[in-house]
């Protein structure tokens, strides 16, 4: 019997995967894909959570946290673009300057 | 087993058939009329009037070699075209073709001639729809060629641009038949308006069907927006590197998705099975009709119309057809909430 | 649908890898189609926890939008690979210094959230009611939650603003 501690701890385990490929990695769409990794282990739980309840919320949320993360990678991928033009690369330790 | 299951698995089977031979009867039909508007006879040398054609292109391709650039990526490169054929396959499943039958009395329950009834049925079109990008976006990347890159990169940014439209259409149509599900949605329009005009949703949504078909045709990749292949700038766009089975891979996939297209027009604008005459279980008749219509008009229209420009196709995407789209969508909405349809 | 284990350990063991090779893979197209897969994971358990509306918008805004957003970014780019120091003889995930404390620090947090959530107690079956209707998420959409969904409008009308601006060559 699948319960929803199988789901919180699915979850756990992925948010800690997207947690290590933020820190591990150094190619900003690597880390970009981790933070979605995140957001999707966050939206598990939110499922998990409203189909214990029976309520919609969790359901709602998820829609609302998708948006969000349209909209941060839109930016995020226009900011890794223009980032790609000044120095040709995707290392976020080459870019220490705070003016170029 | 029960009878129901085995007719279940017995219509899948049957689906997949008739997806595999519609697309061998659309490239002999796409020769044909082809010839027909350039005033050729087409083929006609192999089988009765050329019948066998495809038949023959298709062992052709069989005993071709099968190649691959050395820089490619070789995953990748196999993987593409699987994609490709897949969601087009799968994008058929949720689609009904005709009213429930028992087949003459053979079951006891109706079957419904659909493989898969789902309550967001749209829905799953539509993200079927846009999986099925990634055959061509990969396609053009793991073949490491200039032409393919390119092809895979338009073909990106144009099934993002028109997915929208096309979304929003689909989203007026689901406001005036309320319902996510297809076979409500056609059952929906049955009848008819003072028993002249058929009460199918194009008449409500003479615009959203016009949007709906103009971005099926960019969705599909086909001409006037055959920008991941546009011959004449890319070789072939995605498929340049290609040979063999693979190819004739994404060219099944694109005659199915064409089908697709045609088929889910049918349903939601065109009143799937319903029409008059015939009786409801000899609906797919109907069916057939209306999508061999818009598959001839498919056709018709590769034939006819010259290419876009590139930023033609993106600039008509985003300042016309989205704006369009939009404004069809409040107006509709607008609609449904004063006459309460 | 919630209790059928065999499924949710089958699309679980899927998400669990394939986001794990995404941060192991030292090429980025992988890491996306890899992504892809856990995300239609992802899309399977939230069928198997009755929410078809967010398994299906699963697909559709992450795998058919974002992704494919990724995946032009990243051939539009064409720098597939890291350029580190050791990115040629090293793997990603075990390079030293600082980046190994990073790995041990996510790894501790994972472990504690886990620890945390197993010593809670077998708690939490399922209930019997699922919201899984469309027309119900909708309602509820548009009158419980109407402000905040105006709210999103402003905000992806600016991401996109932004987007914009950020990705012009001036």
């Amino acid at each position: 019997m699948v319960a929803l501690n199988h789901y919180l701890v699915l979850s756990a385990i992925l948010f800690a995967i997207g947690t290590a490929g933020v820190f591990v990695r150094r190619n900003l769409i690597t880390i970009l894909l981790s933070i979605e990794i995140m957001l999707n282990a966050v939206n598990l739980t939110f499922v998990a959570f409203g189909r214990a309840l029976g309520s919609a919320d969790g359901q709602i949320i998820v829609f609302f946290v998708m948006t969000v993360a349209a909209a941060e990678a839109a930016v995020g991928l226009a900011i890794v673009i223009t980032l790609f033009r000044h120095k040709e690369s995707l290392n976020p330790d080459s870019f220490t300057l705070l003016k170029w | 087993m029960s009878p129901l299951l085995i007719a279940q698995i017995g219509l899948t089977l049957f689906v997949f058939v008739m997806l595999l031979s519609s697309a061998a009867v659309m490239v002999y039909v796409e020769r044909k009329v082809a010839a027909l508007l350039q005033q050729r006879l087409g083929p006609y040398l192999v089988g009765p009037k050329g019948l066998l054609q495809p038949l023959a292109d298709v062992i052709k391709l069989m005993f071709k070699e099968e190649l691959r650039p050395r820089a490619a990526d070789a995953l990748l490169f196999a993987l593409a075209p699987i994609i490709s054929a897949t969601c087009a396959f799968a994008a058929f499943a949720v689609v009904p073709f005709g009213a429930s039958t028992t087949f003459f009395g053979l079951l006891k329950i109706p079957l419904r001639l659909q493989v898969a009834d789902v309550n967001v049925a749209i829905l799953v079109i539509f993200a079927i729809a846009s999986m099925s990008v990634y055959g061509i976006v990969l396609a053009g990347w793991s073949s490491n060629s200039k032409y393919s890159l390119l092809g895979g990169l338009r073909s990106s940014a144009q099934m993002i641009s028109y997915e929208l439209s096309y979304g929003l259409a689909l989203a007026a149509v689901l406001l005036v038949s309320n319902s996510l599900s297809v076979t409500e949605i056609v059952n929906s329009q049955a009848g008819s308006w003072w028993h002249v005009i058929p009460r199918w949703s194009v008449f409500l949504q003479p615009v959203g069907f016009l949007i709906y078909m103009t971005a099926g045709i960019a969705e599909t990749n086909r001409a006037p927006f055959d920008f991941p292949e546009a011959e004449q700038e890319l070789v072939a766009g995605y498929h340049t590197e290609y040979s063999s089975m693979s190819f004739a891979m994404f060219f099944l996939a694109e005659y199915i998705n064409m089908v697709t297209v045609s088929a889910v027009a049918t349903d939601l604008f065109l009143g799937g099975w319903h029409g008059p005459f015939l009786p409801e279980s000899l609906g797919w008749i109907w069916f057939l009709v209306k999508v061999g219509a818009l598959l001839f008009f498919y056709v018709w229209m590769r034939w006819t119309l010259p290419r876009y420009r590139y930023d033609q196709l993106m600039r008509f995407g985003w300042k016309v057809l989205l704006p369009l789209s939009v404004v069809n969508l409040l107006v509709t909405a607008a609609g449904v909430l004063y006459f309460g349809l | 649908m919630t209790g059928s284990p065999m499924l949710f350990y089958l699309f679980a063991a899927v998400a669990v890898g394939a986001s794990l090779l995404v941060i192991a893979q030292r090429n980025p197209v992988y890491s996306v189609l890899l992504l892809i897969g856990s995300f239609g994971a992802l899309s399977g358990l939230y069928v198997l926890l009755d929410a078809p509306f967010v398994a299906v918008i699963q697909i559709i805004v992450y795998a058919g939008a974002i992704m494919v957003l990724f995946l032009f970014v990243v051939m539009l780019l064409n720098a597939p690979h890291e350029d580190t120091d050791y990115d040629s003889h090293v793997h990603p995930l075990l390079r030293p210094g600082p980046m190994r404390f990073g790995a041990a620090l996510a790894l501790a947090f994972g472990v504690e959230l886990v620890w945390a959530l197993t010593r809670a107690g077998q708690s939490g079956a399922f209930a019997g009611g699922a919201v899984s209707s469309v027309a119900q998420i909708g309602h509820a959409l548009f009158t419980d939650y109407a402000f905040p969904f105006e709210v999103t409008s402003i905000l992806i009308l600016v991401a996109m603003m932004g987007a914009v601006v950020l990705a012009r060559r001036d």
